[in-house]
């Protein structure tokens, strides 16, 4: 019994298909790692209903968390926190956000901002067993 | 004397003919592969080798649609019972990549002159096994647009794997071209 080479397993189909694929998976990079700017963010907190604000809008909010006063800020399509009553601060050393899917949250104040782009919500995170 | 209703009258017997018999072999030839994969460390969910679908593409090739697709929900099931998953997300993710790739399969495979051998089919079938798997995902489990990030990577291993599948069903094919099943 002799081994087929590669050659005659391969039939032309094959050969086609292979290449659409590695063509159709090279632009799949492209597109789904470019990040899309977003359009609203979603504050929650523990004591206030959860809301969305407009990203194009400058403008500062305070929301009342667990532990004190967060302050966001937005302008130009972009988000962040300046103040938090938390101690460590990682939500304002986290920076300014602007794609699509970005997180920003203070654990200990119990408030986050989740970026979006379209108005679809969504009633859990995920879900697990 | 008349034929009584008992259990153990003779027409409570299933019949199982060869093809039974083959769909059973194959399944729990699938199976055992299903168990002894699901024990390999995945460097990232949602990759695998998949070698329990070479059976799937084997008996595709050798015995046609029909048997595969039994061959492959009968393994679905079966080994979702044996690892405890039945009807859990894994499962449900199991079900969805087995379905896509089936039916796929299905097209593929009646296309005249089928102009596919082993390898295309088996890209066709690992490529839309895990696009399938991660649109179930997000559908059910993860509603998060970062999810398809991970697509170009599982897309870029399941032609790979896809590949190297179709490579190995295509030369075992080749070595038991000589075997009548019986």
């Amino acid at each position: 019994m002799t081994n087929p080479g590669l050659q005659s397993i391969f039939t032309l189909a094959d050969k086609i298909l292979f290449l659409f694929c590695s063509i159709l998976i090279s632009y799949c990079y492209y597109f789904f790692w470019q990040s899309t700017p977003a359009a609203y963010a979603i504050i929650k907190s523990p004591h206030q209903d959860t809301y969305r604000i407009d990203l194009q809008t400058s403008q500062t909010h305070q929301v009342k968390g667990a532990l004190g006063t967060s302050t966001i800020e937005v302008t130009q399509g972009q988000v962040r926190f300046t103040a938090s009553a938390c101690q460590n601060k990682l939500c304002i050393k986290s920076g300014w956000h602007q794609h699509n899917g970005a997180v920003a949250a203070c654990l200990p104040n119990r408030v986050s901002i989740q970026l979006a782009s379209t108005h679809s919500e969504t009633s859990y995170d995920a879900i697990n067993f | 004397m008349p034929s009584t209703s008992s259990m153990h009258d003779s027409n409570w017997q299933i019949k199982t003919g060869r093809e039974d018999k083959l769909i059973a072999g194959f399944a729990a030839l699938a199976i055992s592969i299903h168990l002894l994969e699901s024990t390999l460390p995945s460097p990232l969910p949602g990759i695998k080798p998949g070698l329990a679908n070479l059976v799937t593409l084997y008996v595709l090739i050798r015995h046609g649609w029909q048997m595969a697709a039994n061959v492959t929900l009968l393994r679905i099931i079966a080994a979702s019972l044996l690892l405890g998953s039945f009807l859990s997300p894994t499962f449900a993710l199991s079900l969805a990549g087995a379905l896509a790739s089936l039916v796929i399969l299905g097209l593929a495979w009646h296309i005249p002159g089928k102009p596919f051998g082993p390898v295309g089919l088996s890209i066709l079938a690992a490529l839309s096994h895990i696009t399938a798997q991660i649109v179930t995902a997000y559908w059910l489990f993860i509603p998060h647009a970062s999810l398809f990030n991970l697509l170009p990577i599982l897309l870029t291993t399941a032609l790979i794997s896809g590949t190297l599948g179709g490579i190995l069903v295509s030369r075992i094919i080749d070595r038991t071209r000589s075997l009548t099943m019986s």
